[in-house]
């Protein structure tokens, strides 16, 4: 499969100075989070994805355009029609109405004029601003200012979409909304998306892979699943029963206890020699009931402010 | 958002893009559709049409009184009044088709054009900048030239609207009242000068507007600033002039510059400008050039200061 974007050894330095330090990535299409403290290199990463910046070292590509060169060049625009960006300001034009605003955006990709204001209709009615299209921008809600961003992004139908903190400054219900969204561009309508942001509950609902970075550097990468599990020899187990003498057992066979949380369940790490029978061989023993055993997966949370922290 | 996802498919778009050149035009519609959303674009057309009709009438009426009642008499508020005293009212705009009469139309439109030019710059590009659009804008595949091309191409038809066009209307009526072919194939000339005025006015004036809009944003400190300009600025320079006897300080009036420019174009005899003393028509363009230079270099600056992913 192409990969969605490949960077060998990219760098970029500002002066003295160094926002991102040797990132070599390969993505996969998909819905992708870009997750990182501020600092983090996040926003340069993003410029140098949309051609904005060219990196100081280093190659890479995004489909199949080549990033790098000057800004205003043929190559970056070309790079830039494959990527409809959602910036996090508010990036709207007060004074025109939401069809006319996507419109517009539509033509400044290079779309004709009558394709694009029939496009801004069908991708306004498609996030649910139909009935405000022909309202002013400023007079919309936090919640449609943003569908009304993300429908500009949409509007040329790119394979790629580039989401700035799309949630933010969003009321519950409309996040929600807007993470479903987003969610079904990817599922339904194939798009990749690469979604930076500082919420990770929007990157845990809506990608499918994680980039951590920090420092200029990428800390981690992979998909969620993969990096929570990451954490080798740590069980939750829930047992019923007397506990004394099975953990007392438990800690002569060499686990560790981490934390109980007063209702039975145990948070151990096993040595690195270890069957998980001897759970159960010491239940049975000391008459105690093992109601679950689960791998102690880390949640993001847990994974990312480790990974910052390295 | 389930329901109308059903109800509603997102389809995708395959056309071919056009370039970035396209896509300033766009912005130049787009702008337009926006400054004329206010009634005090309306109003400031209307003040410029008033002046266009009155050149217009009074070359008509300055013609037909001059030709058939030369000699005669009219009775005004009971008392005869020579015609030709009527007409001398005229002759300080000289509406007798020659360079001047299309000088003095530009020169007096001047005034509504510069209360006009401080009003669109403050909307179609101060607002740009305090609004936060200007991510939206450059996130597209076009250069950041091609925005301010967009922009100047926007302010551009609104000068010619103003100036240019009514001007070359003025030109064909002198025709009209004329001996229209003698008149268009010996003045074919001037025909050429109005077109040079209205591009030397483009030029300058519409990247004095881009750049003080980019300056100051609002439609106050502009007003404030073109004041200045327009107003204080030939009131100081016509003090200097007669306080220090040196025709040169009129080169801070930049208005003034324009007018000498654009009557060097339309090849009038520098004896006839008034008011006199004027600089030499040389120094003129030379101060035009220099003040079109800074505009270019500030702008380039701004321009590039702009960060879109914030």
């Amino acid at each position: 499969m192409q990969p969605l974007i490949e960077l060998n050894a990219v760098s970029r330095k500002f002066g003295a100075f160094t926002a991102l330090s040797d990132i070599t990535l390969s993505l996969p299409p998909g819905r992708i989070g870009l997750l990182g403290p501020n600092g983090a290199g996040k926003s340069t990463l993003l410029k140098i994805l949309m051609g904005l910046i060219p990196p100081s070292s280093g190659t890479g590509r995004v489909l199949d355009e080549e990033l790098g060169g000057d800004r205003d060049t043929e190559g970056n625009w070309r790079l830039r029609r494959l990527i409809g960006f959602m910036p996090e300001a508010d990036a709207l034009v007060p004074g025109l109405t939401g069809v006319e605003y996507v419109s517009l955006a539509g033509e400044l990709y290079g779309m004709p004029r009558r394709e694009a204001t029939r496009r801004a209709h069908e991708v306004l009615s498609y996030l649910e601003l139909e009935e405000a299209r022909y309202r002013y921008v400023e007079q919309y809600s936090a919640g449609m200012k943003q569908r009304a961003k993300l429908a500009q992004a949409l509007v040329h139908d790119p394979p790629v979409l580039l989401l700035d903190e799309p949630t933010s400054g969003l009321d519950p219900a409309g996040r929600d909304a807007m993470l479903r969204l987003v969610k079904a561009l990817g599922t339904d309508h194939g798009k990749s998306v690469l979604f930076s942001t500082h919420l990770l509950a929007d990157v845990e609902a809506v990608c499918e892979r994680v980039v951590i970075m920090a420092g200029g550097k990428v800390r981690g990468e992979g998909t969620v699943a993969e990096l929570c599990a990451r954490r080798q020899g740590r069980f939750r187990v829930r047992v019923q029963g007397e506990l004394t003498a099975f953990r007392t057992a438990l800690e002569g066979a060499g686990v560790k206890f981490l934390g109980d949380n007063g209702q039975g369940e145990l948070r151990v790490a096993v040595p690195n020699v270890w069957s998980n029978l001897t759970f159960f061989q010491h239940a049975e023993t000391w008459g105690v009931v093992i109601r679950s055993l689960l791998r102690d997966d880390e949640t993001l949370e847990e994974l990312f402010l480790r990974t910052v922290a390295v | 958002m389930a329901q109308t996802d059903t109800l509603l498919r997102y389809r995708p778009w395959r056309g071919t893009a056009r370039g970035p050149l396209y896509a300033a035009t766009a912005l130049a519609r787009a702008s337009l559709k926006l400054l004329f959303r206010h009634w005090q674009a309306w109003s400031l057309l209307a003040l410029s049409l008033l002046v266009f009709f009155f050149f217009f009438y009074a070359q008509y009426l300055v013609v037909w009184i001059t030709n058939l009642l030369a000699t005669d008499t009219v009775r005004f508020a009971g008392f005869p009044v020579s015609v030709r005293n009527i007409t001398r009212f005229f002759e300080p705009l000289a509406l007798n088709g020659t360079a001047h009469t299309f000088g003095n139309f530009i020169w007096y439109q001047g005034y509504v054009l510069v209360i006009f030019l401080a009003y669109a710059g403050s909307v179609l590009v101060g607002s740009d900048f305090s609004h936060g659009s200007l991510p939206f804008y450059l996130s597209k595949p076009i250069g950041r030239w091609h925005y301010v091309l967009g922009k100047c191409l926007a302010i551009s038809t609104l000068i010619n609207l103003l100036t240019t066009v009514p001007a070359i209307l003025l030109w064909v009526e002198a025709g009209l009242l004329d001996d229209w072919q003698t008149y268009y194939f010996k003045q074919w000339r001037l025909l050429l000068g109005i077109i040079c005025y209205g591009l030397v006015l483009t030029v300058t004036l519409t990247l004095i507007t881009v750049a003080t809009a980019v300056w100051v944003r609002r439609t106050v400190p502009m007003a404030m600033i073109w004041m200045g300009l327009f107003v204080l600025l030939p009131m100081l320079a016509s003090s200097l002039v007669a306080t220090l006897d040196d025709r040169r300080w009129r080169l801070i009036d930049l208005w003034n510059n324009l007018y000498l420019c654009g009557l060097s174009c339309l090849r009038a005899d520098s004896a006839t400008i008034r008011p006199q003393p004027q600089p030499e028509f040389w120094q003129a363009w030379l101060v035009t050039g220099t003040v079109v230079s800074s505009c270019v270099l500030y702008l380039r600056k701004r321009v590039q200061a702009v960060e879109i992913v914030a």
